[in-house]
């Protein structure tokens, strides 16, 4: 019962825009703007066939690479600059003024170092995933509890199990907070890293179909990739869910208390 | 056998300098019951924390088993106060009381049996699943318990004021409990507290501690029954008594600690 209610409370809005586009959109004779009829043919014959194979799987494979990097770099180097209060203050000013250059521009750079094959893409989007992860991880760590720091350190719990019951568990509500940022950022990322010289992936084609004006098919691949990124966080959100039970359990404990 | 000798504690830092603990020496013997009270602020915990290896102390010794504590110490397990702060809120009741037996390198089999004995000890054999945060603080102050308690080789238990957290009804009840696991389990126990009541109904001797620069004041054997309910033990003369000797003792110690200032 609940559930169906969020159910049609979550499909109702996007119910009602598709269809006022259907219908402003039914006989539009704009090239630009076609209408919605034409542009889900479009995406029908367009996506749903070799082109997964060979432009939105490996598009998709690229994000997920640079993302499980950059999760591993971020909260690697995050345990380690959190821990340390010299390194911290060493390393604070380098990171604040590289999270401020915006990854996009590094593309040219990349391309230099890289080229302009898979390699530079996935550097893309790792240099842009990163600091939300890491910068979230140092704060996570930072305020690891005293009273559980002590409780470790009486019961002589260290090295590993310390690593992972104490600083990671500690720090996983902040983790997962830079993780969501930068799974949105990552998927900005993977387009913009396509539309320069590339020659397949999601971004590429999108940019392809405007030259080639076939607006229907430009259309389409807005759509795919709007459906990718609602896919994608659905699925994070699952994952957050078993990463951090015990934290909502907690805070609605808390919240009744 | 656990020795303090000639402990003393200074805090040094932003220009000001406070002698918490002046010189306090005291034995406990194995399989004892001592508590120690004194007035809030007499560096109560200061001192648990210099015999749990947490905090070195600025000259004195610690000695458990004639050996120097130097640092936290096997063998010796610590109750703190802030039972919800202290349990792993990511970790099943279970999984809390066995993460110090895995970091010990005890083998699974052995870990799986003594994880239920020590929750069996304190009452929670059907918590085993539960997190924490699930349980009401008496209940989270008893996985503590158990945590400390599941081990075939500890023998000392620190507790910092373990029941002042909860209401008084669970108060009693934890105090009951304490003695239970102490009957059963023959560990020795140094509890902290600076409830005058508490001290004589739980221990058998009560160290009194007073203001800072904190020195013992006066060590008292309790010679009541070995076997204590809040009822009857507590409506004992003998029990007013005793009571109302510490309760003299920490007052002497208060009005010392005004006329100094």
């Amino acid at each position: 019962m609940r559930i169906a209610e969020r159910v049609v409370l979550a499909l109702a809005l996007p119910v009602v825009l598709v269809t006022i586009w259907w219908f402003a959109s039914a006989g539009s004779t704009n090239f630009y703007v076609p209408p919605l009829a034409t542009i889900l043919t479009a995406f029908n014959d367009t996506w749903l066939g070799p082109l997964i194979v060979t432009d939105v799987l490996p598009s998709l494979g690229r994000l997920g690479l640079g993302y499980a990097a950059a999760l591993l770099v971020g909260i690697a180097l995050g345990v380690a600059i959190g821990r340390r209060r010299t390194l911290r203050a060493l390393l604070e000013p380098v990171l604040e003024f590289l999270r401020a250059i915006p990854p996009p521009v590094l593309v040219p750079i990349l391309i230099l170092f890289a080229g302009i094959g898979g390699g530079m893409k996935v550097l893309v989007i790792v240099s842009g995933c990163v600091w939300p992860i890491l910068l979230n991880t140092v704060e996570g760590v930072r305020a690891i509890d005293d009273v559980l720091a002590d409780t470790c350190r009486s019961y002589r719990i260290g090295g590993r199990l310390r690593l992972w019951h104490l600083v990671l568990r500690s720090a996983s509500p902040q983790i997962m907070t830079g993780a969501r940022q930068a799974l949105s950022i990552g998927i900005i990322l993977m387009v913009i890293s396509e539309m320069f010289a590339a020659s397949s992936g999601f971004g590429f084609t999108i940019v392809q179909f405007q030259r080639g004006f076939q607006i229907p098919e430009m259309w389409s691949g807005v759509i795919l990739l709007g459906i990718t990124g609602v896919v994608l966080s659905l699925l994070f959100r699952l994952a957050e869910r078993a990463v951090l039970g015990w934290y909502h359990g907690l805070r609605t404990m808390d919240r009744r208390r | 056998m656990l020795a303090i000798d000639g402990l003393r504690k200074v805090y040094d830092g932003h220009g000001r300098r406070v002698e918490a603990i002046a010189d306090i020496t005291l034995t406990v013997e194995d399989g004892e019951f001592v508590c120690i009270v004194g007035p809030s602020g007499c560096g109560k915990t200061t001192l648990l924390r210099c015999i749990a290896g947490l905090l070195r102390p600025t000259s004195g010794e610690v000695l458990l088993d004639g050996k120097r504590v130097t640092g936290p110490p096997p063998g010796l397990a610590v109750v703190f106060q802030e039972y919800g702060r202290s349990l792993f809120p990511w970790l099943r009741v279970a999984d809390n009381v066995e993460l110090p037996l895995r970091a010990a390198g005890v083998a699974r089999e052995k870990r799986r049996r003594l994880v239920a004995a020590a929750l069996e000890a304190v009452g929670l054999d059907d918590a085993h699943g539960a997190y924490p945060w699930q349980l009401s603080g008496g209940m989270q102050q008893r996985v503590a318990i158990a945590r400390a308690i599941a081990s075939d080789e500890q023998r000392v238990l620190l507790m910092d004021e373990p029941f002042a957290a909860v209401d008084a009804q669970t108060r009693a009840d934890l105090e009951d409990l304490i003695r239970r696991v102490w009957a059963l389990t023959g560990f020795t126990v140094l509890f902290v507290t600076h409830d005058i009541d508490e001290s004589v109904y739980l221990g058998q001797r009560v160290v009194m501690l007073g203001s800072p620069p904190t020195q013992v004041v006066e060590e008292l054997a309790v010679d009541l029954p070995l076997d204590r309910d809040q009822l009857t033990t507590r409506s004992d003369p003998r029990f007013a008594e005793l009571r109302g000797r510490v309760y003299a003792q920490i007052q002497k110690a208060k009005l010392e600690k005004l006329e100094k200032t």
